[in-house]
């Protein structure tokens, strides 16, 4: 595919001769994140985004960007309410997937052999799918309405300081839990306090590096702490609400006159009765996932009690959750927009950022920054972004060797599959740094901290 | 090779090849048994139906079913017996076992889902959010 560049980090698909394209498809990128970035179908997924009906600007791909279905994973579209489309897919499978950073009153240096121990204890607090909360009837309601607020008053897990540290405060409105099937309900039974599988972890992890004083300092961050960073989303109860409005809408699309380039794209104006439906299931689905991260994060501060004290314990922090699988009605400008967030990150000014790297490399703590909101609908990347398959990855090492490598390089692995662990292999994906070091130049935002794992709780 | 996993970047691409259609539907099982990687445990059978209006959407379905019964039920699909495929539905008894899945299979997609014939046979692909 022939690309346009924009200026030094911005880059515009040709079309190609497609005529379908109703606004230009753009990634920001280095020229070295280009080539891994072109190894795949991505940018023409990225340019079948473009073709959504109320789409405004640009769809826009981070350099974290790689293919998915429908819409590439690292992406965002903003479409114009009340009558631009929302995709599911264009918000993926796992609603609000995202990311949770705590921060502990102990330095790395001082956990010592109780390193391994901790590791031991959060990987039994925080399952990949058995022995979650069971909540039915108005207890999952509750949940599905106010998120982790509802945990808070309920249920005493957490504290109203975690709910105000968190992206909308761990609650979209307009949830209506009439709108979650019965299947998906199922689906989510049990798993209330639990990762998933894949790409999920919990990270113990240490400031290596402060690189903005004044932000590290606002967030609570100093050089040589022990952080947890949680990466998981509304397991089975989000992925069934996707899987469900996919279905109904990709029905829905004759009637609507849409045409589409992938039948994932499927959607409906915001504004119609499907269109409705799916965004107060979706914010449902979303207020699951924050109180699952929430719940998860209960879990890791039980484990710091039981290893390193109670009192440890009450002084862990959460520094902030944020979500990167999300669409939200924000205004932009004078426009009211619906802006999906597939694989990308809200990154308001001065709003806290996390993007995990890969087991054995760095994960960044970033400050958004008043550029996102010029250039990016106020977004940014969420990760390294796959570069390989996980077939490939398995080829190229297996998990018992990778779990040797990552332990001689002081990291402590729990996880339960050896393949599962060679599909998440640091080579499998792009050079981390490399893309905050492009969000930075982009002035999309600004690095405040890295952090170097110590220990993995792997999914 | 009636059944494969294709090169995508983030997800998992299964194709499957057989000289019928109610053959595809056989090996998705088998192809879903390799992929839970499960240890066997109890034995244990469920009849399932679904449906969907037209092939490729109905093999969406199927695989759906599987995927769901072992994330809530923790059956382990090994094969299907009595196979019926009708213009809009299938039915089945599968046949596995009950275990530990890991919860691996997020859903299934409808990007580049296809179901068409093949050098005499037919073929299914499709694209699984893991």
């Amino acid at each position: 595919m022939e690309l346009r560049q924009i200026d030094e980090l911005l880059w515009e698909a040709e079309p190609g001769g497609r005529t379908d394209l109703r606004v230009p498809a753009r990634v920001f990128a280095d020229s070295r994140l280009l080539a891994a970035i072109r190894y795949d179908d991505s940018l023409v997924q990225l340019q079948n985004v473009a073709t959504l009906p109320g789409i405004v600007d640009a769809a826009l791909a981070m350099p974290d960007i790689h293919a998915g279905y429908g819409f590439p994973v690292g992406a965002v579209a903003a479409t114009e309410l009340p009558d631009g489309v929302v995709s599911p897919g264009g918000v993926g499978y796992d609603i609000n997937c995202g990311v949770r950073l705590l921060a502990l009153p102990v330095e790395a240096r001082e956990l010592r052999k109780r390193k391994e121990k901790l590791v031991r204890e959060i990987a039994r607090a925080a399952p990949s799918r058995d022995g979650g909360l069971a909540l039915r009837g108005g207890a999952l309601d509750a949940v599905l309405r106010d998120g982790p607020r509802a945990l808070v008053e309920r249920h005493e897990i957490g504290t109203p300081d975690d709910v105000a540290r968190t992206e909308s405060e761990g609650r979209i409105e307009d949830a209506d839990p009439a709108e979650v099937s019965d299947r998906a309900r199922t689906r989510g039974e049990g798993q209330l306090g639990t990762m998933g599988s894949g790409n999920h972890f919990v990270e113990l992890g240490r400031v290596e590096r402060i690189l903005d004083p004044g932000e590290a300092e606002r967030f609570g961050l100093r050089e040589g702490q022990v952080t947890a960073l949680i990466h998981s989303g509304s397991r089975g109860l989000g992925h069934q609400v996707c899987t469900d409005f996919v279905r109904r809408m990709d029905a829905a699309l004759p009637g609507y006159g849409i045409e589409l380039p992938d039948r994932q794209l499927s959607c409906a104006p915001a504004s119609s009765p499907e269109g409705r439906a799916y965004l107060a299931a979706m914010a449902a689905a979303a207020n699951f996932a924050w109180a699952n991260r929430h719940a998860l994060a209960h879990g890791v501060r039980q484990a710091v009690a039981r290893v390193l004290g109670p009192a440890t314990a009450a002084r862990t922090v959460q520094v902030y959750d944020v979500a990167h699988n999300v669409a939200k009605a924000e205004r932009h400008g004078n426009r009211d927009l619906l802006v999906h967030r597939k694989g990308a990150t809200r990154a308001f000014p001065g709003q806290p950022v996390f993007i995990p790297g890969s087991m054995g490399t760095s994960s960044w703590v970033l400050s958004g920054r008043p550029g996102s909101m010029e250039r990016s609908f106020g977004t940014v990347c969420h990760g390294a972004g796959r570069r390989l398959s996980r077939t490939a990855a398995r080829e190229r090492i297996g998990g018992a060797e990778l779990r040797k490598q990552l332990e001689a390089a002081g990291i402590t692995v729990r996880c339960a599959s050896n393949k599962g662990l060679a599909e998440e292999a640091p080579f499998a994906y792009k050079d981390v740094g490399r893309v905050v070091e492009v969000v930075e130049r982009a002035g999309l935002a600004v690095r405040v901290a890295e952090l170097r794992p110590i220990g993995v709780v792997k999914g | 090779m009636p059944y494969g996993w294709g090169e995508h970047t983030g997800e998992l691409e299964l194709w499957v090849t057989a000289s019928s259609e109610r053959e595809v539907f056989e090996e998705a099982v088998r192809a879903m048994a390799e992929l839970l990687d499960d240890e066997g445990g109890e034995r244990q059978s469920r009849d399932v139906a679904v449906a969907g209006a037209d092939r490729a959407g109905l093999f969406a379905e199927w695989l759906e079913e599987l995927a769901f019964l072992a994330e809530t039920e923790g059956f382990v699909p090994e094969r299907a017996e009595e196979v019926v495929l009708a213009p809009a539905g299938v039915t089945a008894r599968v046949v596995g076992h009950r275990g530990a899945p890991p919860h691996l299979i997020k859903a299934v997609t409808l990007h580049r889902l296809a179901f068409e014939p093949d050098d005499g046979g037919w073929r299914a692909r499709v694209v699984l959010d893991v």
